[in-house]
């Protein structure tokens, strides 16, 4: 095969049986490959009510046929399972080098099934496949149990791995690859953990083949050059990495702050910008295999108390662990950023539960009683304090390893928790863009601004500006974006890519890479395609349109400052459009006809 | 000044001198060399940039302005966004939209993220 | 002129695309292991450096070899081997004090830089500036340049 290598392996934790089967050519076509073809994979072989925290819930790994190429930025690969944060399908997606790593050992993916009676790791070289003890790595965090792996396997060797928050079970804990690259949303790390899976380890000698290198080379030359050339992957994300977005937000006015509370405008947000962080603590730019843009951004704090070095953080996490916390201080944010990583937290759902502690203990939902000490709006040394505890689930942080929506709902005030199929919400204020509500609210694994990224258009004018304000039309454009995004997750090269080329530009690549025919049309149809076998698994595992909704806060409390103080969102003016455009009945359930135009 | 006189005195090319706050980010700053600026004049956005321009140099105008062209009215190089108090002024009037005293106009190279 | 390859460590972003660029170059596919550019990574200090080899005037592999597979070529300066005269004793990869020869055990044979007959693709691709192929004339030293504007400056903030 071109593209993809042609061959997943198998691997069950209970019996320890290790097998090597051919990729299901048919799927691959029809799903690509990392989001879709996991997911599909998932869907066939386990009942959509399984419990996510079950021997049942297969954990897959999957690259796209792209993944480990020239093109750009194939560096992508995903994990796939059921999320134990949402109960929806978790697909996260993380770059580095370790998917390059699986095919070049001859894989495309692992299916992980059943659960391992005592910690294991798993060392792949090339075709050489074995379980291995992993009862001297548990409790450590991502650096030492990488270290450790790479000294007693291959120094060459990619490691992905779980810290002790993956360990602990954390709702919300996330799969760390290549030291600080993670598969980062929905809690696939617990699900890792659960199966007593500390880590896979990978070192491939071998090859991924294109049907037309002649073609390939021309397709990926002309989409590196519209990369290169465009002012936002050719400049703009490398010197100043995501956190270029504080600033552009907090003055339209879409800025969360304060567990969205206080939404509108952060008093000190240019603090924690990432014009701010590049004068700083960055030490200079990463970029993952492939990569032509370098957004990552290695640091360094070189005293004080949050003294430390690492990688990121990136925007999300500069507003989760910023501005949605109350803290300006930018040495916090990249020291509980840090911790994310070590310990293995997603940081998006971290700060956004700590924020959500933090509105309960001013409203006097919980006191000192639970927290041991006051925490309020701001506390940076809390917010610090409180991100290690959680990893170890520590004292409240056996409180905050829930998530905001368990953690708010114990103590009786659910509508604090700012999350989507309790999923928490990334660092745009729906009220200031409709359209990106209306992407929150209809995203198959919850809260998440990577399943159709409307602030591009919204706020950045890519490909062109759209009112933010304005709810009509949004529909449309949000769907497009949902499918394109799943047809780009699904090749395995990395989303950012989508400010500079199109689908024609990835469908070329695809084609010459895979040998099997596709128009950007076919690429909206895959993703499309992806989109609705996501929908039917929610679907079937009880999710209704009432889930397709926002935070009461967000439909009902206007913003309070700021430029667009007085706006709330508008999802009731969209969602049915949204429906009809996507072929769905009133109630959000895929058509016959729609299902039979999509092949599912 | 009364309405009569201000109609007047407009109609003679005569401007009222208002206040704005001007904010710029990201690269404008290595060429701004500052975060932020008090700027006096009145009219619309693109007299404002037009005065920026003037004031900061050739740089700042490659990335606002796209290369004019003769007998064409000036346009924007798509390079830039610009808020007016948090709108985009692609909602307000574009470059034609008028400032009043005490606006805040912020200019961003056109970036992202996520 | 002939021109050189320049490496600028502190301009890596680390992503190896030179290393997938220079295998599919030479082979027509993704082989990174077969690359004959590698990015060193040092993770802990955040750090990468970009290594392929330079092309020594008196080189240590040129001397060692024994059947003179081993050939520069006139117009890139490149030290090319021919493998129909290579008997793979690896004598030139013991040589190099660089480690910047290799040996493919999966096709038999020797890796080392070849310019790419002089449009090397490491370079074109690299999308930090981190490995350029420049005239190497002391006015286009990137190094040099950066190390002049220091004292640029130094005597501006004097003036």
């Amino acid at each position: 095969m071109y593209g993809w290598v042609g061959q997943v392996l198998r691997i069950n934790l209970t019996n320890g049986t290790i097998k090597k089967e051919a990729l299901d050519q048919a799927e691959a076509g029809k799903y690509l490959g990392a989001r879709g073809l996991g997911t599909r994979l998932w869907i066939k072989e386990v009942g959509p009510t399984v419990d996510a925290l079950s021997a049942e819930n297969n954990l897959i790994f999957m690259t796209g046929p792209l993944t480990g190429t020239l093109a750009t930025n194939g560096g992508r690969y995903n994990v796939v399972c059921k999320s134990p944060l949402t109960g929806a399908m978790a697909a996260s997606n993380s770059g580095g080098y370790w998917g390059p790593e699986l095919k070049y050992a001859g894989y495309d993916g692992i299916i992980f099934e059943g659960k391992a009676e005592k910690p294991v790791y798993v060392w792949i070289n090339d075709d050489q496949v074995e379980i291995r003890c992993a009862e001297h790595l548990w409790g450590k965090d991502v650096i030492e149990t990488t270290d450790t792996l790479r000294a007693e396997t291959d120094f060459d060797a990619k490691v992905a791995c779980i810290g002790p928050a993956g360990e602990n079970l954390v709702k919300f804990a996330c799969i760390v690859n290549d030291y600080t690259r993670a598969a980062g949303r929905s809690g696939v790390g617990a699900v890792m953990g659960f199966k007593n899976l500390k880590a896979v380890v990978v070192k491939g000698t071998g090859a991924v083949r294109v049907a037309d290198p002649d073609g390939f080379l021309e397709a990926l030359t002309k989409a590196r050059e519209m990369v290169r050339s465009h002012p936002v992957t050719g400049t703009g994300l490398g010197l100043y990495g995501t956190g270029i977005l504080i600033n552009i937000l907090d003055q339209s006015g879409g800025l969360p702050v304060n567990n969205f509370r206080d939404s509108g405008t952060f008093p000190n947000a240019d603090a924690t910008s990432g014009e701010t962080l590049a004068k700083t603590y960055l030490v200079r730019n990463k970029g993952c295999m492939g990569c032509a843009i370098g957004c990552g951004r290695i640091v360094n704090v070189p005293d004080g108390p949050f003294k430390g070095f690492g990688e990121g953080p990136e925007y999300e996490a500069q507003w989760s662990l910023g501005a949605d916390c109350g803290v300006d201080n930018l040495a916090a944010i990249v020291r509980a950023n840090n911790y994310c990583n070590e310990l293995g937290l997603d940081p998006i759902s971290m700060g956004a539960t700590i924020a959500c502690a933090f509105e309960l203990f001013e409203i006097g939902a919980i006191s000192e009683k639970e927290t041991g000490r006051a925490i309020r709006f701001g506390d940076a040394e809390a917010m610090v304090e409180l991100t290690r505890q959680t990893a170890y689930r520590e004292g409240f942080g056996n409180e905050l390893a829930e998530g905001s929506y368990r953690l708010a709902s114990k103590f009786g005030h659910p509508e604090l928790s700012m999350s989507v199929k309790k999923q928490e919400l990334p660092a745009y204020d729906p009220r200031g863009l409709q359209g990106l509500g209306l992407n929150y609210a209809t995203s198959n694994r919850g809260g998440c601004h990577v399943r159709g990224y409307m602030t591009s258009p919204e706020i950045l004018g890519i490909p062109e500006k759209l009112d933010n304000l304005a709810t009509e039309g949004k529909a449309g454009w949000t769907k497009t974006f949902q499918d394109l995004t799943a047809a780009v997750d699904s090749s395995g090269i990395c989303l950012f890519l989508t400010f500079a080329i199109g689908a024609p530009e990835v469908a070329a690549q695809l084609s010459t890479a895979t040998g099997v025919e596709c128009t950007a049309d076919d690429v909206l149809k895959i993703g499309e395609r992806i989109w609705n076998m996501e929908r039917l698994f929610n679907l079937a595992n009880g999710f209704t349109k009432d889930d397709d909704t926002l935070p009461p806060r967000l439909l009902k409390e206007p913003m309070k400052v700021g430029p667009l103080k007085g706006v709330v969102n508008k999802l009731s003016e969209m969602l049915p459009e949204y429906y009809k455009v996507r072929g769905w009945d009133e109630d959000g359930r895929p058509t016959p006809e729609k299902l039979e135009e999509l092949g599912l | 000044m009364g309405g009569q006189l201000l109609k007047s005195l407009r109609s003679w090319g005569y401007k009222e001198v208002i206040r704005l706050k001007v904010k710029f980010f990201a690269l404008l700053r290595d060429i701004t060399r500052v975060k932020e600026t008090v700027d006096f004049t009145g009219g619309t956005v693109l007299e404002l940039l037009e005065n920026l321009c003037s004031h900061y140099g050739k740089r700042l105008a490659e990335w606002i302005f796209a290369p004019s062209v003769v007998g064409k009215k000036k346009e924007l190089s798509g390079n830039v966004i610009i808020l007016v108090n948090g709108r985009a002024i692609e909602h307000l009037a574009g470059i034609e939209t008028p400032l009043k005293q005490d606006d805040e106009v912020a200019i961003f190279p056109r970036m992202a993220g996520g | 002129m002939a021109k050189v390859l320049m490496i600028d460590p502190g301009k890596c972003i680390s992503c190896r695309t030179c290393e997938l660029a220079c295998v599919f170059k030479h082979d027509k596919e993704f082989r990174p292991s077969a690359a004959r550019v590698n990015v060193v990574q040092f993770e802990k200090e955040g750090i990468s450096v970009p290594l392929m080899c330079l092309q020594c005037e008196t080189a240590a592999c040129l001397k060692v070899c024994p059947t003179g597979a081993l050939k520069k070529n006139a117009a890139t300066g490149a030290l090319e081997v021919a493998d129909d005269r290579c008997i793979r004793c690896k004598m030139c990869i013991n040589a190099c004090p660089f480690g910047n020869a290799t040996f493919d055990a999966v096709k038999n044979r020797v890796l080392r830089c070849d310019l790419c007959g002089g449009d090397p693709q490491c370079a074109k691709f690299c999308p930090g500036g981190a490995i350029t192929y420049v005239e190497a004339t002391s006015g286009t030293l990137a190094k040099k340049r950066a190390y002049a504007a220091k004292f640029k400056d130094a005597l501006e903030v004097a003036k």
